[in-house]
């Protein structure tokens, strides 16, 4: 008998594998950068599927969002001919593509039935003071968890990649200023 | 019953259809899209690792989560990017066909 | 014993006269030679050149001389200087003391070994070494690679005769080259030539003979081709110097490749090269007991051994050098094509008579059949020359090939290698007289006509005008005749009767037919020259001269020479121990068995019907009247053009090399260009080729590159895939 997550699951995940295709076929490419919005949104529902409440939203905000609104800017600055009749077209090689796609997802498939998962303790490791104590509170929620792995002085946290990206985005901005502006 | 399988399986069919996208689209920004599905599968990947995870440590709990926020992050940026970069060769080459950036061909 | 053990100063004295002339006096008259510039003189004359009456080829230079005078001198392509510097005399003077020098030396030891004077202890006879240098040692202790050089009886002997030659020529080469500018270059190269000819008679092994043979080809090429800037003259049939100087070389090559295997059989199978060790029957490394039971491959070593004298001596097959060799100056043809060079063959045959000896009687009647065929030939051939020195080229090479018949014919007997090397000995101071004497002829026609004149049918009645050249040349006529009591008499009866002897009646009648037929060209050439219908004693003393100028006698230091050959070809003859000398046990000529035998009036009436024949017919008549009929009678045509053209064989030659030769040659360019240049070139644009090729592969475009990345990676999985499912 089928319970409720695997359902919702099944649903979503048929939505987004469609969307997805949808995305890669469809010949107007204003058509597909929709079918991109959809397949954001049940990525976002997948999450929350697996209790990932904070991605899902942060999915939602950026993807769907911003992501979709700067390609549809793009679409619109760059005119294609013949926006309606094949303004998305495929090159020669889509033949051998699809074949390589193919094997590729059977082989990743195939390597996944063939896994076994380990379970084993992967040794003391260490932690930045333990959990539980006044230092490092433990979560109440998704929320709270990802902002003391993120952010926590005292906790062990990953502040040093989250300082990382930071610099990325704004040498993003910098960089997609520099380029995008006119002479 | 949900087991990690499904998520494997999932990321991993999308992760093709977005590479089918990547390689045989001959539009720049249709290239991009499927470079952003194939980010998607990725997230949805690691989120399903760490849906499932058991192994023992606390603060390993939402390793999978915290790297998918990273890419999230990084995926904008580059996104934010390449198209700047679309736009600029649209204004040069008047075309956003990738079949057209060819200097170093031989 | 002092005396013999200094005599290596007898082989060096020439190469160090060659090195001081090199070195020292040429390089002094090069430095103070006056330029003697044809185009601008000294101020009053407007043309410096003009051409010379009839022949194109001469030209006269006109100069002034030291003191102003006008001189005119003629430039037959020997560019002539006005004056020899001081330099060029003394290259003269430096190499003829040093030969005149080493000639007295050899004549002492001859005279001392001979027991006429008697100022030291006489050798054996086996000889002593003179000098030994080892170059490499052999691993088993025994050094087989030495430069030893030594002196015997029969060294002796052929030393006085390349000494003496030597000099006599030296001595000549003074008056004929005169005003020559390469003066000292021909001094030094004569010196060469005399130091490689003694090395050959010196030699102790094989390795030390074959570096003379080389030498002596080579200063023959260099004093062929002298006159460095001769043309070719086709109309009369006669090459270029240089090119004559080529054929020689490359026809002594031919025959060295036999000469370099033979030695090699007998190396492998003896090892060793020593004559003396070779020769000798006990000796465990002689020929005698290495090839005991096995005389046939030491057949065929002698054989080939006996192809390095067919090239030297120009013997069938190879007699095409000598004839073309006449091209370089008469002195050169006097010394080496006539006395010492091409009678390297001969000696060489002699002093491996022993290894001929424990060969099958096979080898020995190879060189005597060779030495009868190429007899014949060329006197057949020379019938009809008239070109002077091409007679007395075709005599030599006859007269080398009754040698060999003596070397030939003495196969087990007592007299062993003396009746050839007799011959040889008196031969070189006929042969070398009648080269001089006919140098002298083309010295004074030259003189006379300003131009080189050797055709026979220009000259005629020469005699009066040149008394002494005439009677050394009807002298040594005589001798080679075998007119009795000259020299050649003896030499050449004797081996006429030897193969009456030894039962080859075959060789018996070849031998008599062509002392008939020496006779009759030879006096033919005298008559020719010298003689003519309506002169004196029947014709035989001067007549009319179809020639143009007046020529006269020539200098003294022509005709010294001359004179003293003659006395030498009267005299030489009559040395009866020369047998006894050079091989031990022979037997003594013994003048009164000679002349009571019948066979040697047998031999004396052929070459008086020979010499009576030419008498008649060439004092009777004239050379229109002869060519007349010869022209008209059908048979005679064939033969005389047959003879003319020496038998066809230099154009059969000439077809073998152009398309068998040359066919192979183009064949194996052909070869070079197509496969290997084809290979190598083929590499490279296979390369080229291949990278325009696979250049393709980058199409500048990404969605390519991904295609091969992800592609590789599908391929891998596939791998994986097949690994885990039947490799468990």
């Amino acid at each position: 008998m089928i319970d409720l997550p695997t359902l919702l699951f099944w649903i979503v995940a048929i939505i987004l594998v469609g969307s997805a295709l949808l995305v890669v076929g469809m010949r107007n490419i204003v058509h597909s950068a929709l079918s991109l919005v959809v397949l954001f949104a049940m990525a976002a529902g997948i999450y929350l599927l697996a209790n990932a409440e904070f991605i899902a939203i942060v999915q939602i905000l950026i993807y769907a969002g911003a992501v979709t609104i700067l390609i549809l800017f793009a679409l619109m600055l760059t005119r294609t001919p013949n926006l309606r009749t094949n303004s998305n077209p495929t090159n020669r090689q889509w033949l051998a593509a699809l074949l390589i796609c193919a094997i590729l997802a059977a082989s990743i498939i195939f390597a996944i039935s063939l896994g076994q998962y380990s379970t084993a303790h992967p040794g003391t490791g260490f932690s930045f003071g333990p959990y539980g104590t006044n230092a490092c509170p433990l979560p109440p929620n998704n929320v709270a968890y990802i902002g003391q792995l993120l952010y926590s002085p005292t906790c062990y946290s990953y502040v040093l990649p989250f300082e990382i990206a930071s610099v990325v985005l704004l040498v993003a901005i910098v960089g997609a200023i520099v380029i995008g502006r006119e002479e | 019953m949900l087991t990690l399988n499904h998520f494997l399986i999932l990321g991993a069919i999308l992760f093709c259809i977005g590479l089918f996208g990547a390689i045989s689209k001959r539009n720049a920004i249709a290239v991009l899209m499927g470079i952003e599905i194939m980010l998607n599968a990725v997230n949805i990947t690691m989120v399903g690792f760490s849906f499932f995870n058991k192994v023992k440590p606390y603060s390993t709990y939402l390793t999978g989560q915290i790297f998918a926020i990273f890419i999230i992050t990084v995926a904008a940026a580059e996104a934010a990017v390449a198209l700047a970069m679309i736009i600029a060769i649209y204004r040069k080459r008047n075309t956003v066909d990738v079949g057209e950036i060819n200097l170093m061909k031989w | 014993m002092g005396l013999y053990q200094y005599s290596w100063l007898i082989l060096f004295s020439p190469l160090f006269s060659f090195v001081v002339i090199i070195f020292g006096t040429r390089m002094w008259d090069l430095a103070t030679r006056r330029q003697v510039n044809a185009t601008a003189s000294a101020g009053d004359h407007a043309h410096a050149h003009s051409e010379g009456e009839g022949d194109e080829n001469t030209h006269y230079i006109e100069t002034t001389g030291p003191h102003g005078e006008h001189e005119v001198l003629e430039d037959d392509e020997d560019p002539k200087v006005p004056r020899l510097t001081l330099g060029a005399k003394m290259s003269g003077y430096v190499s003829i003391l040093i030969v005149a020098l080493a000639c007295i030396y050899s004549w002492i030891i001859l005279f001392n070994q001979t027991g006429l004077i008697s100022i030291a202890p006489r050798m054996p006879t086996s000889g002593i070494q003179v000098l030994a240098y080892d170059w490499l040692s052999g691993s088993q202790g025994t050094p087989p690679y030495t430069i030893a050089y030594h002196l015997d009886n029969l060294g002796i002997a052929m030393m006085v005769v390349v000494t003496t030659v030597s000099l006599l020529v030296q001595f000549y080469s003074q008056g004929y080259m005169e005003n020559s500018a390469g003066y000292a270059r021909f001094f030094s190269y004569l010196s060469l030539f005399t130091f490689s000819m003694l090395d050959i008679v010196f030699a102790q092994n094989f390795l030390v003979i074959f570096i003379g043979w080389e030498l002596v080809g080579l200063s023959s090429y260099l004093l062929i081709g002298f006159w460095i800037n001769k043309t070719a003259k086709p109309e009369q049939d006669r090459p270029a110097p240089a090119t004559a100087a080529i054929q020689a070389f490359i026809a002594n090559r031919v025959g060295d490749v036999g000469f370099i295997i033979g030695i090699m059989i007998l190396f492998t199978n003896t090892g060793t090269f020593d004559f003396a060790t070779l020769s000798s029957p006990t000796d465990p490394h002689g020929v005698a007991h290495v090839f005991a039971g096995n005389t046939g491959l030491l057949t065929l070593a002698m054989i080939l051994v006996f192809c390095g004298a067919i090239g030297k001596s120009a013997q069938i097959p190879l007699t095409i050098w000598l004839p073309t060799a006449m091209e370089g100056p008469t002195p050169v043809s006097a010394l080496i094509h006539a006395a010492t060079m091409v009678a390297a063959g001969v000696y060489m045959v002699a002093r491996t008579f022993p290894l001929f000896s424990a060969a099958d009687p096979l080898a020995l009647q190879v060189v005597a059949w060779v030495g009868a065929i190429t007899a014949l030939y060329a006197a057949l051939t020379a019938l009809t020359q008239t070109d002077f020195k091409r007679v007395l080229a075709f005599s030599t090479i006859s007269q080398l090939g009754y040698m060999f018949v003596g070397l030939g014919v003495a196969y087990h007997t007592d007299i062993g290698v003396g009746a050839g090397m007799f011959h040889l000995f008196t031969h070189a101071f006929f042969k070398a007289l009648l080269f001089l004497g006919a140098g002298s002829v083309i010295h004074s026609l030259h003189h006379a006509t300003h131009q080189e004149v050797q055709d026979m049918r220009k000259m005629g009645g020469l005699g009066p005008h040149m008394p002494i050249t005439a009677i050394t040349w009807l002298i040594a006529t005589l001798a080679i005749s075998g007119f009795p009591f000259f020299s050649g008499f003896y030499s050449k009866d004797n081996i006429i009767g030897l193969t009456f002897e030894h039962g080859d009646y075959g060789l018996y009648i070849i031998t008599l037919g062509t002392a008939g037929l020496t006779a009759f060209y030879m006096l033919r050439a005298f008559i020719l020259a010298f003689g003519g219908k309506g002169g004196r004693f029947g014709g035989l003393w001067g007549g009319p001269y179809r020639g143009e100028g007046d020529p006269h006698e020539s200098p003294r230091t022509i005709t010294i020479p001359l004179i003293i050959l003659a006395i030498a070809s009267i005299f030489a003859g009559y040395w009866t121990g020369f047998f006894g000398f050079v091989q031990p046990g022979a037997p003594s000529l013994n003048i009164g068995t000679v002349l009571s035998d019948p066979l040697t009036w047998i031999g004396v009436l052929v070459s008086f019907i020979g010499l009576g024949w030419a008498f008649v017919l060439y004092t009777r008549f004239d050379l229109a009247t002869i060519n007349n009929v010869v022209q008209n009678n059908a048979v005679l045509r064939f033969l005389y053009y047959l003879t003319l053209r020496k038998f066809y064989i230099d154009d059969l030659y000439d077809l073998l090399i152009r398309y068998v030769v040359f066919g192979v040659c183009h064949i194996a360019a052909a070869f070079d260009t197509y496969v290997v240049d084809g290979i190598v070139n083929g590499v490279a644009a296979a390369v080229t080729d291949f990278g325009r090729g696979v250049r393709h592969i980058e199409t500048g475009k990404v969605q390519t590159y991904m295609v091969g990345f992800f592609g590789g990676v599908a391929i891998l999985a596939i791998l994986v895939f097949a690994l885990v499912t039947f490799v468990k």
